[in-house]
């Protein structure tokens, strides 16, 4: 991998540049939490926060996305719909791009969303290393900390200045033509090296499993009482996945306008938690009760996406933890739980 | 033959039957594709020949029980609209006094020339088809029901907490702000209207199905809410409900 530093000095006209050829959407601060939106400058942007309220999936997979219009009166015609906006996502933490990455496989998976494809073709990532986690945070247990992939840029924070890790050509081309940077030395590697540590030691929540035990944990446990117990407590709101960066349900719908030979199919965010979702077309419902719905829940992020795509369908972000209101979407205390056999 | 289209009000503010008004474009389309044949908040003609009847306002009298059961008769399809007619809304605030108290309050020294009875929603009284939650009702809730009946299709209504469309809008939760809310056993629909727009969810939608109104009460008393408090945020909109009793 290459390295850049570039001065803080130097950054905002780093971003100032990017904003004059594309979208750029960062973290903002809203009433004491953080989001990303669209960016107009460098100053409305955020680069030291903890957590965004909703992940950066919601460029890539939109809460509610028109997939194709079609006209019935006379000869059925029917119009895909992608809205693929280029972009540049600027802020993203290690953690949310190894989402992003788990993201990539489940849809380019046998058969690709074009919808997503094409968008993701179009999306720009400059990732920015995390200096202060979230206190709902666990990503060193997933290992999702820091990452050396998924991103075209990623900065680290070393004081006056940034390292700048490449990950692609569009990110270095971009970085060239908009940025004034030099290579980066040993000395600020180690730099680097450092200010990653700084933060490691920050992190307050750890999993007692190894992530690669996660899976067998689970089922040895299909039928342990905490499943229960936790779904006596749950309100089946769909907080957790609405929140949750690897969530990528979505519900299929059509609209029809008022004159009945028009209208459009969309999607929007689906949640393995709602009452309805396995809820097939003779009005069988396959996980009815909120306990296999939770337990499901559980087993597709530590088990069944580690056996389809090869990444666990957690990154620590804690997210989850934050959203719950019956504080009982805390996956560190169930595998702890779990693991301690109890 | 177009379907014919009747609107009756019972006890309630007709609030829902002025969001119909309030349509513009929608309400040209619905016109071509429906009669409207009776509608006392909006035309001089009335019509006892109808197939589809919108019903806004809780029942609150003996003569509300009769009437709705002669609209239901009348009617193939009956569908409830706005908080009154779908759960009973604020009208069944009532509900906790007295009914000789709540008419005395009301109307004083002629109290006797009145009758009441405890409020309750349509569904109460006679069969519903449908629901259009929300008070006032949901207006883009109301097309997807029209145009449901129109094209002889279920409409998808939500049976999930206002929390889903809370996070897709992006906000922060109430709770997280100081406050409380009951969204997290009310039937979405609304887009989170309310707490969009900075406010709490009052639940004018109703519970979703198989609410965990129990959790729900948990965390309100995590808040810091007493048990009256509690009660009373519930008894707002669902009163009729057995979480408000």
């Amino acid at each position: 991998m290459k390295y850049e530093v570039i001065t803080k000095e130097d950054f905002p006209s780093f971003v100032n540049g990017l904003l004059s050829e594309i979208e750029v959407v960062g973290v903002k601060m809203k009433e004491g939490k953080f989001h990303y939106d669209k960016i107009k400058s460098y100053d409305e942007l955020c680069l030291d926060y903890d957590v965004t309220l909703i992940p950066p999936k919601k460029y890539l997979l939109p809460p509610k996305e028109t997939l194709l219009k079609f006209s019935l009166g006379g000869a059925i015609q029917v119009e895909p719909s992608i809205d693929a906006t280029p972009r540049v996502i600027l802020g993203v933490h290690p953690y949310d791009i190894k989402a992003i990455e788990l993201m990539d496989a489940v849809f380019s998976d046998s058969n690709p969303d074009a919808n997503y494809m094409e968008r993701r073709r179009n999306t720009v990532i400059v990732g920015v290393d995390c200096r202060n986690p979230s206190p709902n945070a666990f990503c060193p247990s997933m290992g999702t900390d820091t990452t050396e992939t998924g991103f075209d840029l990623l900065l680290t924070d070393i004081g006056e200045q940034y390292v700048v890790a490449i990950g692609s050509e569009k990110g270095e081309e971009l970085l060239k033509k908009h940025a004034r940077t030099r290579e980066a030395t040993e000395a600020d590697l180690a730099q680097r090296k450092a200010a990653q540590e700084e933060a490691l030691a920050k992190y307050k929540l750890s999993i007692k499993a190894a992530v690669e035990e996660i899976p067998e944990l689970l089922e040895k446990n299909y039928d342990h009482p905490l499943w229960e117990e936790l779904a006596a407590k749950c309100l089946s709101c769909g907080s957790c996945t609405m929140v949750c960066p690897t969530c990528v349900c979505f519900d299929v719908q059509d609209d029809l306008e008022l004159n009945l030979t028009a209208g459009e199919r969309f999607r929007q965010w689906d949640s393995c938690m709602l009452q309805g979702f396995a809820k097939v077309a003779t009005g069988e419902n396959f996980r009815e009760d909120c306990t296999s719905r939770l337990r499901h829940r559980y087993f597709r992020k530590g088990n069944y996406m580690l056996k389809r795509y090869g990444k666990l369908g957690c990154v620590g972000c804690g997210r989850c933890i934050g959203a719950c209101l019956a504080e009982i979407a805390n996956p560190v205390e169930a595998y702890n739980r779990l693991k301690e056999g109890s | 033959m177009k379907p014919r289209l009747a609107f009756f009000d019972f006890t309630g503010c007709e609030g829902c039957q002025l969001e119909v008004i309030n349509f513009e474009q929608e309400l040209l389309d619905i016109l071509s594709a429906a009669d409207i044949v009776n509608f006392r908040e909006a035309m001089t003609e009335r019509s006892d020949d109808y197939d589809i009847a919108f019903i806004d306002g809780a029942i609150t009298t003996e003569r509300d029980v009769a009437r709705i059961k002669e609209i239901r008769e009348r009617a193939k399809i009956l569908v409830a609209i706005g908080a009154c007619a779908c759960i009973g809304g604020v009208n069944c605030l009532k509900n906790f006094y007295p009914m000789e108290e709540v008419l005395r309050i009301v109307y004083g020294e002629s109290a006797h020339y009145y009758d009441t009875i405890p409020a309750r929603p349509v569904d109460a009284v006679v069969p519903v088809e449908y629901y259009v939650q929300g008070c006032p009702m949901t207006q883009s809730e109301f097309v997807k029901v029209v145009k449901a009946l129109l094209a002889g299709k279920k409409p998808e209504i939500p049976n999930y907490p206002v929390c889903v469309e809370c996070k897709m809008a992006g906000n922060i939760c109430v709770f997280e702000k100081g406050e409380t809310c009951v969204g997290p056993v009310t039937r979405a629909g609304c887009n989170a209207l309310c707490v969009t727009n900075g406010r709490i969810c009052w639940g004018c939608r109703g519970l979703v199905d198989d609410p965990n109104t129990d959790s729900e009460k948990e965390i309100l008393a995590k808040y810091n809410l007493t048990p009256e408090e509690i009660i009373a945020k519930f008894r707002m909109f669902l009163g009729y409900s057995e979480v408000a009793k």
